[in-house]
């Protein structure tokens, strides 16, 4: 590949995995804030316009999960490219299946008159609720978070904080030998790259195939073979990088050899057929003659002499 | 007529010869002509011969003069090189027809209603039985066939991506093609040196032993443990073959041992089953073990019952129907639950065969009207891609047939094969550029080679994996899996590297490999469809690779009813049963333009006596005259054991049937056809020393029962090994109580396509043709009908020989 073909995909791809890197101690606290700031909102405003046949209590549940949602589903879009699903949503889902548990439990509440979940969930075609937590619950599925957070609490588990560190380590590590380097001029060395990362990017591609390995014979406990998108996605950037952009893995192509070893083999059945061709003895068949009425053209004559 | 005259090759023959190998036939032929009829034949048969109503006279001069002409220049027998218009006499008939002597009718007369119920409850049993085992027999093949592959495709990817990044590829493929090699070495060599019947996917022998051929070895204990390890081994070995094709011999042979509760090969008879001692009983449940083998393949158990109904039984009734369903039932069912408690979702009875083509999508995967044309011109290419595979293998095994016959030649072989199998994948996987983006676990071995990081070589899914695996990503990757070159490349390889491996001295089907170049093709159809049509809505590439599977199965194997069906089952996708029964239609009828199918090809280049569903079209001017052997070897009714140990060993006339005719002491004159006794029955009475002076002088504890028949069957002693002393010689032997006394029998003008019949729907061994007084004028065998063949220059002979 040119390296002036490449270079714009480069920038963008540069951008993409590294600008989170630098940035992930800042936003959260951003985050954090602008949930404060709704939720103050929220609270003064309270829901506008009438539903009569809503309970105050469930209203209450309801706009908390309205709110969960909205958060969530923030987060989700904020984190889609590159990926940090897992990492950065984890609360906010586990908040919103808390909120969804609390509508669905709300049964036993107030089971004279109105129920909550029944109000809530089933009185209606759409179903909007229950669409919303299908849909996150799908999305989280196939994000297959539940694969790099721990088990039963919240936060990430130790085996993807190591990777992310390590992860983190050799973007650092592309960024710092890159940085030497007018990246604007055309023919761009990315030796140095790929000579002085490439431990690092080794330590990165064994942990990660490690974790699959673990994660498949794991596989049959209830996890599904994947790993969790944040790990895929940043193993996939890497990846990416390394070997198309700073094409730093250069396999040795050894044709002359394979080309020699494969003709001596395709050679051989031609040596093989030729070779019994001409010295196997041909297999004969000897026929047999039947006993049938025809050859008795003997027997005939003598009978048409009697005759 | 015409035709049959060009064609005499036989007809050069020393009459004298036979005369003085064969006694009775020196007193039965003269009458032939030398009494009334040969007179009254004499007179006519001059005047009318040409105007063709001489068929009804005893000797045609048309004949005659074509004797005359082509006697001459053939007078010895000749060895000629092996072809393709000869019948072996290695193989027998089976004897369909119960012999209804006086002792099975004394058997029957006692057996009472409630007893015929037991046996109808042991059949059903006997068909669970089938159904059970055969089902373990494929769990046991699928779960070692898969370790073993993983075994070894792990070491071989390991060992790839290590010289990848260091350089030396060479020693990957070296370590490839050895291993290769190696496996298929054992698998052949078991094949080779052990049991030869073993070799190829065996449904031609099933197809032949339904016929009613006894091809030796076919059902045995030792054949199926070799026919299981021989699968394992080649398609372990990565050689283009399939495990299905020889599930159905092993179903077979599994049938053929439970029905009859021994087994010759470990000497044990378990005493249980013993009504079903004879081939009658044993040909039912053999096509119940086919469908049980099929069903198990394919988890198809409606397919297999139709197989078994299409390739397979000549005689059916419509009893065995049901019970061979259930039988399939039987087989499918335990395969899936074996097979979902070994993958650790005990019941959760979702893979029902060896080979799941897995869910076509209802919604993603519908046809519509206009792609019917489109589907049919695949069935047309299919057609000519299979009617190529077939001509290229024939001339094939034609070579392998002539040339490559010794064993340690086989072995060699298919060790070749097996290596340049090995070193076209790799060559091909080297040289290919079409990487694709790892998607979770689809893939089993990413092969990564030259692939940038996280991605792997999209021809190393098709190569670098079992068959199956390969067939069912094909149909299912999404879009855009394949690159329309590396699918032309491994079509067109896989091609020849199938049709080169069929035939080899290994037991492998043909099955998976036709799919596998089917799948190929269609699915490259479909890409370039859809690169015509500007991406279209209704161009999915995976509808089209089962479509084109579908086609190159038909094109080669051409079976119709069967192959829809199991299709239909194995997809489970009701609705594509038309289009698949349009390709494979049009598969058939574009392939048998061209060649017949390769079952068939393979049968009749065994030199097989196979009876096709009728009689040549052309045949009708043929008489039983014409058709029938001549002379008889007979018997008379109390014959001189002497005579009898004389005509057994004669070894230049292998004969297993011989009418029995009224003894008279007067040897010029041959009395009527009283019966008709077997090979086997003599033998088992001359072992058990059945004479008429023995009887009389009362030393005969006990009355031959049809028990002692049974337990000598199917492996009666050869007349070798039963000794006759001098003096038992000079003894008398009363042939009437065990002869069959009602043979069927046919005048000497009954049409040959009316014998024919009554061989076919009978299930005959012999058929005697009387003259008007009932006297014995030739006998019909299997050879003499099966040698009459429709070929391209219409009706053809074909010539007995040794081989």
């Amino acid at each position: 590949m040119a390296p002036v073909r490449c270079l714009l995909p480069l920038l963008v791809a540069l951008e993409l995995a590294l600008g989170p890197a630098a940035g992930q101690l800042r936003r959260p606290l951003a985050l954090g804030e602008a949930e404060e700031l709704a939720e103050e909102l929220w609270e003064a405003g309270g829901l506008p316009g009438d539903l009569p046949e809503l309970e105050p209590e469930c209203r209450r549940l309801l706009s908390a999960f309205a709110e969960g949602s909205a958060a969530l589903t923030g987060c989700l879009g904020r984190r889609a490219r590159p990926v940090r699903l897992c990492q950065d949503c984890h609360r906010h889902y586990h908040r919103l299946i808390a909120q969804y548990g609390n509508i669905t439990r709300a049964v036993g509440n107030s089971s004279e008159s109105h129920n909550c979940a029944k109000s809530i969930l089933t009185s209606d075609r759409l179903q909007m609720v229950v669409t919303l937590s299908v849909f996150f619950n799908e999305t989280w599925e196939a994000a297959n978070c539940a694969n790099c957070l721990k088990n039963s609490s919240e936060g990430l588990s130790n085996s993807t904080v190591e990777f992310l560190d390590l992860f983190n380590k050799s973007l650092t590590c592309f960024e710092h030998n890159l940085q030497g380097q007018t990246i604007y001029l055309s023919p761009i060395n990315y030796t140095e790259v790929c000579k002085n990362c490439n431990e690092t990017y080794k330590m990165l591609n064994d942990l990660y195939n490690n974790l699959q390995r673990m994660n498949r014979q794991g596989g049959e406990s209830g996890h599904s073979a994947h790993l969790c998108i944040d790990v895929e996605d940043a193993m996939n950037i890497t990846r990416k990088l390394w070997s198309r952009t700073f094409n730093c893995s250069v396999p040795c192509s050894d044709t002359v050899p394979v080309i020699a070893v494969s003709s001596f083999i395709l050679f051989l059945p031609i040596v093989f057929y030729l070779s019994s061709f001409l010295h196997s003895k041909q297999k004969k068949r000897i026929l047999i003659l039947p006993k049938r009425i025809q050859s008795n053209a003997s027997l005939v004559n003598i009978q048409e002499k009697y005759s | 007529m015409a035709n049959v005259a060009k064609k005499v090759s036989w007809s050069g023959r020393d009459r004298d010869d036979e005369d003085e190998e064969d006694e009775r036939a020196g007193e039965t032929t003269p009458l032939l002509n030398g009494t009334g009829p040969g007179a009254a034949g004499g007179v006519r048969q001059f005047t009318p011969s040409f105007l063709r109503i001489g068929q009804l006279s005893n000797v045609d001069l048309n004949e005659d003069i074509r004797e005359l002409e082509t006697e001459l220049p053939r007078q010895h027998p000749n060895e000629i090189p092996h072809n393709e218009k000869l019948l072996s006499l290695k193989y027998e008939s089976l004897d369909y027809d119960n012999s209804e002597n006086q002792l099975f009718l004394e058997e029957e007369r006692r057996i009472n209603h409630t007893a015929f119920r037991t046996v109808e409850i042991k059949r059903w049993v006997i068909c669970a039985m089938i159904g059970i085992l055969t089902g373990l027999v494929a769990c046991f093949i699928d779960i070692v066939v898969e370790n073993l592959a993983g075994l070894k495709y792990r070491v071989v990817k390991g060992n790839i991506d290590k010289f990848t990044e260091k350089g030396g590829l060479s020693f990957s493929l070296l370590l490839w093609a050895t291993l290769n090699a190696s496996v298929v070495m054992v698998g052949s060599m078991i094949v080779a040196f052990i049991e030869p019947v073993a070799a190829g996917s065996g449904i031609p022998q099933i197809k032949c032993y339904l016929n009613g051929v006894k091809i030796p070895h076919v059902v045995r204990l030792k054949t199926l443990v070799i026919k299981v390890c021989g699968v394992i081994l080649s398609v372990v070995g990565g050689l283009a073959v399939g495990k299905e094709g020889p599930m159905i011999h092993s179903g077979a042979v599994i049938a053929a041992g439970i029905s009859q509760g021994r087994s010759t090969s470990l000497k044990r008879d378990f005493k249980i089953f013993e009504y079903f001692r004879r081939d009658t009983e044993k040909r039912d449940f053999v096509s119940a073990g086919a469908a049980a083998g099929v069903s198990a393949a394919f988890g198809a158990p409606v397919g297999g019952v139709l197989f078994s109904l299409e390739e397979g039984a000549s005689f059916w009734n419509q009893f065995l129907t049901w019970r061979i369903f259930f039988a399939s039932m039987i087989s499918t069912f335990t395969l899936n639950s074996v097979l979902s408690v070994y993958h650790g979702n005990a019941w959760d009875l979702s893979s029902p065969g060896l080979i799941n083509f897995g869910r076509f999508d209802n919604e993603k995967m519908g046809y519509t009207i206009q792609e019917i044309p489109i589907f049919i011109f695949m069935g047309v290419v299919g057609g000519i891609l299979g009617a190529l595979f077939n001509a290229l293998n024939y001339w094939l095994t034609m070579f392998r047939i002539r040339y490559i016959h010794r064993p340690c030649l086989q072995v060699v072989e298919a060790m070749l094969v097996a290596a340049v199998t090995a070193t076209v994948g790799f060559v091909m996987i080297y040289c290919s550029r079409d990487c694709q983006p790892i998607q979770g676990s689809t893939v089993a071995y990413p092969l990564q080679l030259f692939c940038a990081d996280g991605e792997y070589n999209s021809m190393a899914t098709a190569f670098f994996n079992t068959p199956e695996k390969s067939v069912v990503n094909l149909f299912h990757d999404p879009p855009g899996s394949y690159n329309p070159m590396t699918l032309g490349m491994f079509t067109l390889m896989y091609f020849f590297l199938a049709c080169w491996t069929y035939g080899l001295t290994v037991s492998a089907g043909v099955f998976i490999p036709s799919l596998l170049i089917g799948a190929a093709w269609g699915r490259l159809f479909g890409i370039s469809l859809s690169y015509l049509t500007k991406g279209s809505i209704w161009a999915d590439p995976g509808k089209y690779a089962l479509m084109g599977a579908a086609a190159q199965l038909g094109g080669i194997v051409r079976m119709t009813l069967s192959l829809t069906v199991i299709m239909m089952e194995a997809t489970g996708n009701v609705t594509y049963g038309f289009p698949i029964m349009l390709v494979l239609m049009t598969a058939k009828i574009v392939g048998d333009y061209f060649v017949e199918g390769l079952y068939d090809m393979h049968i009749q280049l065994q030199s097989v006596p196979f009876l096709h569903w009728e009689a040549p079209v052309t045949s009708h001017s043929l008489t039983a005259r014409e058709v029938m052997s001549t002379p008889v070897t007979c018997l008379r009714r109390i014959e001189r054991v002497g005579t009898v140990v004389d005509i057994l060993s004669d070894t230049t006339s292998n004969h297993n049937g011989f009418p029995v005719v009224e003894s008279n002491p007067d040897t010029t004159q041959v009395a009527g056809l009283r019966g008709l006794i077997l090979r086997s029955q003599l033998i088992v009475l001359l072992k058990h020393k059945v004479f008429v002076e023995r009887a009389n002088l009362s030393l005969v504890q006990r009355r031959l029962k049809l028990k002692d028949f049974r337990d000598a069957y199917p492996r009666f002693p050869p007349i070798q090994s039963i000794h006759v002393s001098q003096d038992e010689r000079e003894c008398m032997i009363d042939l009437s109580e065990f002869m069959n006394p009602s043979p069927y029998t046919v005048p000497q003008e009954a049409s040959l396509p009316r014998v024919f019949k009554l061989f076919r729907a009978l299930g005959l061994r012999h058929l005697v043709v009387v003259d008007n007084r009932n006297e014995v004028v030739g006998m019909v065998t299997r050879k003499d009908l099966a040698r009459y063949r429709l070929g391209k220059e219409g009706l053809e002979e074909l010539s007995l020989a040794q081989t």
